[in-house]
């Protein structure tokens, strides 16, 4: 956009209020349009300082009838020359809003609108976080924001020939000086902090009455400056950085091209937009799936890749024919790679992939290129590769690392470069610049990146904070959580608002026609009351957030009335408060091992809403009537009001069902229960509904000191399966009435079938190894040859290849109705048509969507606009999607460290199972712990140079260290070794493994 | 699209302005004596429009004559320089501004005492010349003005405004960037009175909400009313002072 400005007349409407024209012209597609847009501007904008005498009876009430509140402090920090607020420039705030969320700087900070704005363009994330600070900011931080161009006090006018960008600096520097002036009297100083040295300058060549400091000075200005800088951004250009330039740097990347020659290749179909996913094995490895491509194009090695990082949106250019490769079959990360490099040096070093030398060739070559690329993919092995040319978007965010010991100079005092290794193997190591680098040693860090110059072999980065000691339980666990984008801080105040004023003390209403209550809820009546019913519930041991309970009673025509009764949450949790808003960022409960961080906050989760036994609570009843062999006659759905008789875990349950003296009507319904469950499983098993496997294991802690000290694989019950199947069944039951009530914006979840192409190395493993092979037209066609799958001598076979097959399966997902045509609604794993989470509202926000929207279907209350919308559906299904599969992640990763813990203090032979052969080693899955690790060819032979790689029968040979030959194939059996080591490069701990013999 | 502070939390528009204030409202009356009987001028924001009021006349054709009551027949043109971007057609015959025809004309035959002009016709032109959201409501107020500039027997003002709705604050007056990003309501009032002569929903808006963005809306066309109520009595009175002198 190109803007030329015209003075424009101004216009008085009344006192306090002009408007005047803002002319800009703008080029898109080589046309130009000229745009005329009313500006008005007003005398009645406050200073927001509660030192101001004048701005308090200027302001006027918003449409809530809400008056501005005055936020910057009356005694604010005192610099040399008094107290003083902060302006910022927009590129502080782009660089630096780490550091702006540091709670122990930038106190009463100014944002002027023109920066939010340039923000805004810039970046919306770091807009919506500086949105963020100044909205929850209060009375810790003060930051506000000053509307300088609707104030008539702080218009600017753009000149003649001035750009837009010293436009905006001068409006930047005219509102600091209205606020100095503004001031005054209040004796508080006003100062301008800008990395832009042009602005700087121009401000002190006017006669301003403020001060401007570039963010480096200004920090070295507050009283903890010296702690603080080690957070100040690392940017090359830098002044505090000049030194580095001289170490003169040899290795370079390539350059990215220019904007207009991306659009132009991507328009002429030479270049290619997608996400890149690297490796989980070799860092140097990337992938992107493009929709012209059948299979993912690979990038490999360090300059094709051209400073990617995992998840980055970039435009790749395919390489030459002569070029394309295989998958490369080597593991290779980041903490191993290069070890010696020094950080201060940047020394070059030979390249692990290969170095491009595409040379020159034309478009038309190229896309006949592209031609061959496809074909090559359809027919052999070998792949297409590319090599990235740019970085639209980075996915850049915090990381937590740790410093690599040998970067540290321990002799030096001041501020050295070191490398940060982070936890995430498919990253690279990233180069900080600190002052504190041997305190940090040996503490789990969080970091930022900054930037990826070309002539830098690794990103540049600033330290943000420690989290504490690495290996101890609460610096793990933060590090877990931070690195799996899990909101873990306590819930705000303006959350707890929003919960029932009595608290614990809330009970359910006695009498649902009591007229009192009625007033006060005025659906109160719509409810059923249960409460007669012989309710129970079924879940884990030690559950406290109980969503469901369960009853059944024989009908005098001799069918069944079964009902499922799920938490009301949404009676609390209404839409369009700040408890909703909160719920549906976090988007569900992640459970961690020895810690539980909840969607919403524990009144609800474990008291209000949860069922618990022998106490009345409001509920969301599904209620069918089935007939002797589990086919529904009828289903009703309601809010009603329930009191659960007991709460069972799953052995209890079993117990008491298989125990014969006991012959309640409780027990005989809960009879009944499991053996019209069983219907349901079988019937479902014959659609087609799929047994997948996961190794999951359970870590038990000593209940004194909290350690754990036991892993144990998951025991499925019967009684498992038995409230597993009514969930399944409410679930479906509610899809199909919310799709059929709102069929453009239903909350509903998919599966959907796997393509073939994700099958194929695991069948050709079957098939050379086993002779055996998985069909996938269908999911029963899938559970069948499952099922066939198996090795006499070997029970656990099925169960492995089950488990390596759910690797291969597409995630199931969130979505609204109107995302996909109905065919595309199928649940492949349950071979159901049509699907949604009903269950379980206390941990996932998907529940509390269907909850509101099936209370909209049955006439309870109006569905509220948010789920009547579908681009707001799509932003809530985008976010809990992300949020659900970072739980996942989170929780394995939470048991995977546990494991660890366990086997530190003790190490044993386990038997275990080759899963993936490499080049350079081999990865076997542990089933007794649930842990799949690689094996390094150095760890398995004395002689590297012997070994021998067979890539068609899945083969690695080698000399064994007792000298012996060896051979090892894909699903062999072996004798692992198990330990846990802790990594001196990386201080991770994690399971070593070592073949047996 | 960039994404646009439409209300920002400090309670400001895109423009500047605050949920409750109506754009620049600029009129005048009787610009084109020699063309018309009545016509008028009017700015609201970004819209121009120019209103000309023929009649009561002769109808051209026989099959216009009613014997009971004066015939109303509006057309509006929208310019093709009226927005932006050029547009390549004129929109003479497109639906939206049929519509467009169709609801002015029943807005204003309840108000317009055509029981007073018995075998007439009313023709009534608007000319867009540029627009920038809540065009309804300007052609609305254009028309009011003009044909109370022809000396047409009306029993009151009616006055037009849109009002948007954006999550849960209505914001009053829309302009073009505010109307694309949320829905909006369009609202004819008679008069100081709280009737409605003319509500145009086009897109969802919950009903539970739609009381408080009537308010705000009858709120703003009676400011509307007053505004125009203000240049006629000045214009009148100079009127009477030129007749006067003479």
């Amino acid at each position: 956009m190109s803007t030329a400005a015209v003075a424009h007349r101004r216009k008085r409407l009344s006192e306090g209020l002009t408007v005047t024209q803002k002319v800009f012209v703008r080029s898109r597609n080589g046309g130009a349009s000229k745009i005329v847009r009313e500006h008005y501007l007003r005398k009645d904008i406050p200073c927001l300082s509660r030192a101001c005498r004048i701005c308090p009876n200027i302001i006027v009430p918003d449409a809530k009838n809400e008056l501005p509140k005055f936020i910057l402090s009356e005694n604010p920090l005192a610099l040399a020359n008094g107290p003083h607020y902060v302006v910022l420039d927009t590129n502080v705030v782009l660089q630096a809003i780490d550091l702006l969320e540091n709670p122990d700087c930038f106190c009463d900070v100014i944002i002027p609108q023109i920066v939010l704005d340039e923000v805004r363009n810039k970046s919306y994330p770091v807009y919506v976080r500086l949105r963020t600070l100044c909205r929850d900011s209060d009375d810790k931080k003060r930051f506000i924001v000053f509307h300088n161009e609707f104030s008539e006090n702080t218009f600017v006018e753009r000149l003649p020939n001035e750009t837009i960008n010293d436009r905006n600096d001068r409006a930047i520097r005219k509102t600091c000086q209205w606020f100095a002036e503004h001031l005054k009297e209040q004796n508080i100083n006003i100062v301008l902090v800008s990395n832009d040295r042009l602005n700087r300058e121009a401000a002190s060549k006017g006669d301003e009455r403020f001060t401007t400091r570039s963010l480096y000075e200004y920090v070295e200005l507050l009283p903890n400056g010296e702690d603080i800088k080690d957070s100040i951004p690392n940017f090359e250009s830098s002044a505090d950085n000049i030194k580095d330039v001289d170490a003169k740097v040899e290795f370079s990347f390539p350059e990215y091209y220019s904007t207009a020659r991306i659009m132009g290749g991507l328009k002429n179909g030479v270049l290619y937009q997608g996400n890149i996913q690297i490796s989980e094995y070799n860092f140097l490895e990337g992938s992107i799936t493009l929709p012209r491509f059948s299979k993912p194009v690979l990038v490999v090695g360090q300059k094709n890749l051209n400073r990617a990082f995992n998840g980055d949106q970039v435009v790749v250019e395919l390489l030459p024919q002569s070029e394309w490769k295989a998958p490369s079959s080597i593991a290779l990360d980041s903490e191993h790679f290069d070890v010696n490099d020094n950080a201060d040096a940047d020394a070059d070093a030979e390249d692990a992939g290969v170095e491009s030398s595409t040379g020159l060739i034309s478009d038309k070559q190229r896309r006949l290129l592209t031609q061959d690329a496809i074909l090559a993919q359809k027919s052999n092995k070998v792949q297409p590769t590319a090599r990235v040319v740019a970085i639209p978007r980075r996915s850049w965010r915090q990381y937590v690392g740790q410093i690599a010991p040998n970067s540290v100079d321990a002799k030096t005092g001041g501020s050295q470069n070191v490398f940060v290794i982070l936890m995430d193997k498919c990253l690279p190591k990233v180069r900080i610049r600190t002052r504190r680098a041997n305190d940090l040693l040996g503490k789990r860090i969080v970091i930022s990146l900054d930037s990826w110059p070309a002539t830098h072999k690794y990103p540049l980065g600033h330290f943000v904070r420690d989290l504490g000691e690495v290996e101890s339980a609460e610096a793990e666990t933060e590090a877990l959580l931070l690195e799996h984008d899990v909101e873990y801080r306590p819930f705000s105040k303006k959350v707890l608002e929003c919960l029932p004023a009595e608290g614990h003390d809330w009970k359910a209403p006695a009498d649902l026609n009591d007229p009192e209550m009625i007033a006060k809820d005025s659906l109160l009546q719509k409810r059923r009351d249960l409460r007669d019913k012989l309710i129970c519930s079924i879940d884990p041991p030690g559950c406290v957030d109980i969503d469901d309970a369960l009853h059944a009673k024989r009908l005098s025509n001799g069918n069944w009335e079964v009902g499922v009764h799920i938490a009301d949450v949404t009676h609390f949790v209404k839409p369009n408060t700040a408890l909703d808003a909160e719920g549906a960022s976090r988007g569900t409960s992640v459970y961690l091992v020895d810690k539980r961080i909840d969607m919403l906050p524990m009144l609800l989760g474990t008291d209000l809403c949860s069922l618990k036994p022998y106490v009345e609570r409001f509920a969301f009843s599904v209620i069918w009537e089935l007939d002797d062999n589990a086919n529904i006659v009828n289903v009703d759905f309601m809010k009603s009001v329930i009191k659960s008789r007991e709460a069972f875990s799953y052995e209890q349950a079993q117990l008491r069902i298989d125990d014969p003296n006991q012959k309640d009507e409780l027990t005989e319904g809960m009879r009944a229960l499991l053996q019209l469950s069983i219907k349901l499983k079988q019937k479902r098993l014959d659609a087609g509904a799929l047994n997948l496997a996961s190794p999951e294991v359970k870590v038990h802690m000593d209940s004194e000191t909290s350690d754990p000290n036991e892993v144990e694989i998951k025991k499925l019950l019967a009684t498992n399966s038995l409230v597993e199947e009514f969930m399944l069944l409410a679930n479906i039951s509610v899809a199909r009435k919310i799709f059929d009530a709102f069929p453009q914006t239903a909350m509903l979840r998919r599966h959907a079938a796997p393509p073939s192409t994700n099958f194929e190395t695991l069948n050709e493993m079957l098939q050379t190894r086993k002779g055996l092979s998985i069909s996938i037209e269908s999911s029963k066609a899938l559970a069948d040859s499952l099922d066939r799958c198996i090795d006499p001598q070997d029970p656990y076979f099925n169960t492995l290849v089950r488990i390596m097959s759910t690797r291969c399966m597409m995630a199931a997902q969130y979505f609204y109705s109107g995302a996909y045509s109905y065919a595309d609604f199928r649940h492949y794993g349950l071979a159901v048509d049509i699907y949604t989470h009903f269950t379980s509202p206390i941990r996932r926000y998907c529940d509390v969507v269907a909850h509101r929207q099936l209370a909209g279907a049955i006439g309870y209350e109006p569905l509220d606009l948010m789920h009547r919308d579908k681009n707001k559906m799509d932003m809530i299904c985008r976010n809990i999607n992300k949020k659900h599969r970072n739980a996942q992640f989170a929780g394995r990763a939470s048991i995977e460290y546990y494991v660890g813990q366990v086997m530190r203090n003790n190490e044993t032979v386990e038997a275990g199972y080759v899963i993936k052969v490499l080049n350079n080693g081999i990865v076997v899955l542990v089933p007794r712990f649930g842990v799949e690790g690689l094996i390094r060819l150095e760890n398995l032979t004395n002689d590297v140079n012997s070994s021998q790689f067979d890539e068609v029968n899945y083969k690695l040979s080698f000399t064994s260290k007792a000298g012996e030959k060896k051979e090892v194939y894909v699903f062999d059996k072996v004798e692992v070794q198990l330990r846990s080591v802790l990594d001196p490069i990386t201080s991770k701990r994690k399971a070593e493994l070592l073949l047996e013999k | 699209m960039s994404r646009l502070e439409i209300y920002s939390p400090e309670g400001l528009r895109l423009d500047g302005r605050r949920w409750n204030e109506l754009r620049r409202f600029e009129c005048s009356i009787n610009t084109h004596s020699h063309a018309a009987d009545g016509s008028s001028y009017l700015e609201q924001g970004n819209n121009k429009v120019i209103t000309l009021v023929k009649g009561p006349q002769e109808p051209s054709s026989r099959s216009q004559v009613d014997t009971a009551k004066a015939l109303l027949r509006i057309s509006v043109n929208i310019t093709k320089f009226s927005k932006t971007e050029r547009s390549k057609t004129s929109h003479k015959n497109e639906r939206r501004v049929l519509e467009m025809q169709t609801a002015l004309v029943r807005t204003f035959n309840k108000n317009v005492m055509l029981n007073v002009y018995p075998r007439t016709l009313i023709n009534i032109e608007v000319h867009v010349l540029q627009q920038d959201g809540g065009i309804m409501g300007s052609l609305i107020n254009g028309i009011t003005l003009a044909l109370i500039d022809a000396g047409i027997a009306m029993y009151d003002y009616i006055s037009g405004v849109s009002v948007g709705l954006y999550d849960t604050t209505p914001l009053l007056d829309t302009n073009s960037l505010e109307e694309n990003a949320m829905s909006t309501v369009t609202l004819g009032v008679v008069g100081k009175t709280e009737k409605l002569s003319l509500l145009l929903v086009e897109d969802k808006i919950p009903l539970d909400r739609l009381e408080n963005v009537l308010a705000i809306g009858i709120a703003g066309t009676h400011r509307i009313r007053d505004l125009m109520d203000k240049e006629l009595r000045k214009r009148a009175e100079k009127r009477v002072a030129n007749a006067l002198s003479r």
